[in-house]
């Protein structure tokens, strides 16, 4: 579903990326995992379509569709979604009223019936409320005061009524206590399917101790180091990430 | 210079032959008032940007092209599209047409529960409500050296006179309607409004202008607004003239004991748009809230100067106005506030907040404090910004696209203004007018 050969991003000259490769299959559970500065963030800004990012690869698609120059609206519309590490507010702007363009755009764009405001409240209700989100959330506007643990959820709750194929989430779980953790960990896994994939970029190893994931990566220094199964986590809990700081070979 | 003067010749010489036909001529008073008007109309002539209160704005659009004047309610149909306009508030109405009421398209208000409603040059054939005019009109608005206000006291030939007794709670807002018809010639409506709220009253006053594109016009308004103790009064300015149309606004609200003043300014139309809005908080906590939104695109220019004079202790006034600019767009916020010596527990905050879509587009905002009381609150903030690219790339990663997305930020950045509206008919137009100057102004770009 995903294919990436040797990708690159730079930004102001600098680059953060150097020669990333990563295959995601439908149906799997991706983590990946690094110190800070490893480039993690940039790697989920460049796979959603940021612009302010310099961006080569020898492969960079999305089933089937190549990325490299395609605009993030597109990118979304055809099942990509990435939530944010750190949500942006609206002010002025409902999160329903939100939600519902997102929804709809998407819907448009598989040819699905678009939502009115009146049926897309109840929608929207049900689906915070199976994820034990206060409705009151909606009537806000968008992110605008959200607590930390209230962003992040809100994102979930994007990726629930979006559908995506392909989920990217950024440290979805930084700044969550153990309650919301385990909220957003089951949002999480409310929305494993056969058909979609899921990438969990993270620093720590705690969320995947309720989202089990099927790969575990290690990005150092723009590229992956080492990929493994879940037990690499636990043992980059015990170890740190110091030792695979070495400087590694890197195909220029 | 010499150039405007003779404008202003101009206008002399229209005004001796028109001064008989003008409503109220014979009373002495007014007679004196027109007469000090014109001349001091002459003596300032129009503004140049060499003044401070001008710096900005060139009215020069204005001064070279020659407007007349007329007397009579023109013949001209308005045309469907205004009907809407005209008919969106339910409720008692007046409409001038180039500056004359137009009975047709007025609405009586339909219950006499003593709202006043009617035609200053009809009231000013009535003896005692004549005299009772003397104290509004008797004296310029707080602006002795604004020629367009002088222009206006010498010229006005109607307008509306509204008073509202004392405890009365009028129901549904009160419109007047000022519409400049295009009708063959470039003509200068200066229309005249007093309002006087009594004590404990309460109401809200829509004035709405519109104009019929094609042809140069002028609308130099002048609103008094005179509000009694604990009064409350809800005012909107809603200005949708066409690009072909010059648009001077001065309003002067004068503020008794406790009494409670809203004002919302929205600016979509004119060509050029200069509105005065002076607020005089003359009694103990007494209130106002100013608030404004405009839009420019192509090459219009929009000047709101506002001052708000705290006289009396305990007062309180909220300000903030919002630009929106585009194009060759032009933008200019002059807030005055002064505390008077006297004016102890002041507490005011002016908010000027502007949204840039282009390189070309300018805004010039500058605060302007006077504070000669010790004990008081008074903050301000300026602000001038561009679509947030993070919020732009936030939508889009949702799927919506770059012009939704556009859309959706600067409906948010309105928001703050548009969701202060009381009154239902105009949230709802305002929030149109925008989007329609979002796609007309997508079109110019």
């Amino acid at each position: 579903m995903l294919r990436i050969r040797n990708l690159h991003a730079s930004i102001d000259g600098r680059e953060i990326l150097r020669g990333l490769s990563l295959g995601v299959q439908a149906g799997e559970v991706h983590a990946i995992m690094g110190p800070n500065g490893s480039g993690k963030s940039t790697f989920a800004q460049v796979l959603a379509g940021r612009d302010i990012y310099k961006v080569a690869a020898d492969e960079l698609s999305f089933d089937g569709h190549d990325l490299i120059g395609m605009a993030p609206e597109l990118r979304a519309r055809s099942g990509l979604f990435l939530a944010f590490q750190y949500p942006v507010e609206i002010p002025g702007v409902s999160n329903l009223y939100f939600l519902r363009s997102a929804v709809n755009s998407v819907r448009k764009h598989r040819g699905l019936p678009e939502f009115d405001a009146v049926d897309f409240i109840s929608v929207a209700k049900h689906c915070a409320a199976q994820f034990g989100l206060d409705d009151a959330m909606l009537k806000r506007a968008v992110n605008e005061g959200f607590s930390g643990g209230e962003k992040k959820r809100n994102e979930i709750l994007q990726m629930m009524l979006l559908e995506p194929r392909l989920a990217i989430l950024d440290e979805t779980d930084s700044g969550l206590d153990i309650d919301a953790l385990k909220v957003v960990a089951r949002g999480i896994n409310a929305m494993r399917r056969p058909g979609r994939a899921i990438v969990l970029v993270t620093h720590y190893q705690r969320l995947l101790d309720y989202v089990e994931p099927d790969q575990v990566h290690v990005l150092v220094g723009g590229s992956i180091v080492r990929s493994g199964t879940k037990e690499l986590a636990l043992e980059l809990e015990q170890r740190g990430y110091s030792w695979l700081e070495q400087p590694v070979a890197v195909e220029t | 210079m010499s150039a405007l003067l003779a404008e202003q010749n101009i206008y002399a010489t229209a005004f001796s032959e028109i001064v008989d036909r003008l409503p109220g001529r014979g009373l002495d008073w007014l007679d004196h008032l027109r007469k000090g008007s014109i001349e001091r109309f002459v003596q300032l002539g129009f503004p140049t940007t060499r003044l401070e209160d001008w710096k900005y704005t060139n009215v020069s659009p204005i001064a070279r092209r020659t407007f007349h004047h007329v007397l009579s309610p023109s013949r001209t149909q308005v045309a469907d599209s205004m009907r809407s306009q005209v008919d969106l508030v339910p409720g008692p109405r007046l409409v001038f047409v180039d500056g004359i009421l137009d009975r047709s398209l007025s609405l009586k208000p339909d219950c006499d529960g003593g709202l006043k409603l009617c035609s200053i040059a009809e009231s000013l054939r009535d003896p005692q409500q004549a005299a009772a005019l003397e104290r509004h009109l008797g004296r310029y608005p707080g602006l002795p050296d604004h020629a367009f206000v002088a222009w206006n006291t010498a010229f006005f030939a109607d307008g509306a006179y509204i008073e509202i007794p004392a405890g009365e709670v009028v129901m549904r807002p009160i419109h007047l309607v000022f519409i400049s018809s295009g009708a063959g010639q470039p003509i200068a409506a200066h229309p005249r409004n007093v309002i006087v709220v009594g004590d404990g009253a309460r109401a809200a006053l829509v004035e709405t202008f519109l104009s019929v594109p094609g042809q140069a016009s002028l609308t130099n308004a002048v609103t008094g607004i005179v509000a009694g103790a604990n009064a409350a009064v809800d005012y909107y300015q809603m200005e949708c003239e066409s690009t072909d149309s010059f648009h001077v606004a001065t309003v002067n609200a004068s503020l008794a004991r406790n009494a409670d003043f809203t004002s919302h300014t929205f600016s979509f139309g004119a060509a050029l748009t200069r509105n005065d809005l002076v607020v005089t908080l003359d009694g103990e906590g007494a209130q106002c809230r100013l608030d404004g939104l405009f839009l420019v695109e192509g090459d219009r220019l929009v000047d709101n100067h506002t001052e708000i004079d705290h006289r009396q202790p305990h007062a309180t006034s909220r300000e903030l106005y919002k630009g929106i600019l585009s194009g060759y767009g032009q933008g200019v916020f002059n807030g005055a506030i002064i505390v008077r010596k006297d004016a102890q527990k002041t507490d005011a905050v002016q908010h000027s907040k502007n949204l840039l879509l282009s390189d070309h587009a300018q805004i010039n905002t500058k605060p302007q404090l006077e504070i000669r009381a010790n004990d008081v609150r008074c903050a301000h903030g300026a602000s001038i910004g561009q679509l947030d690219q993070e919020s732009m790339f936030y939508l889009k990663t949702r799927g919506i696209d770059s012009r939704a997305a556009r859309q959706m930020l600067i409906r948010g950045f309105a928001a703050e203004i548009l969701d202060g509206i009381r009154v239902p008919d105009i949230r709802r137009q305002s929030a149109d007018l925008l989007d329609a100057w979002f796609e007309s102004s997508l079109e110019a770009a």
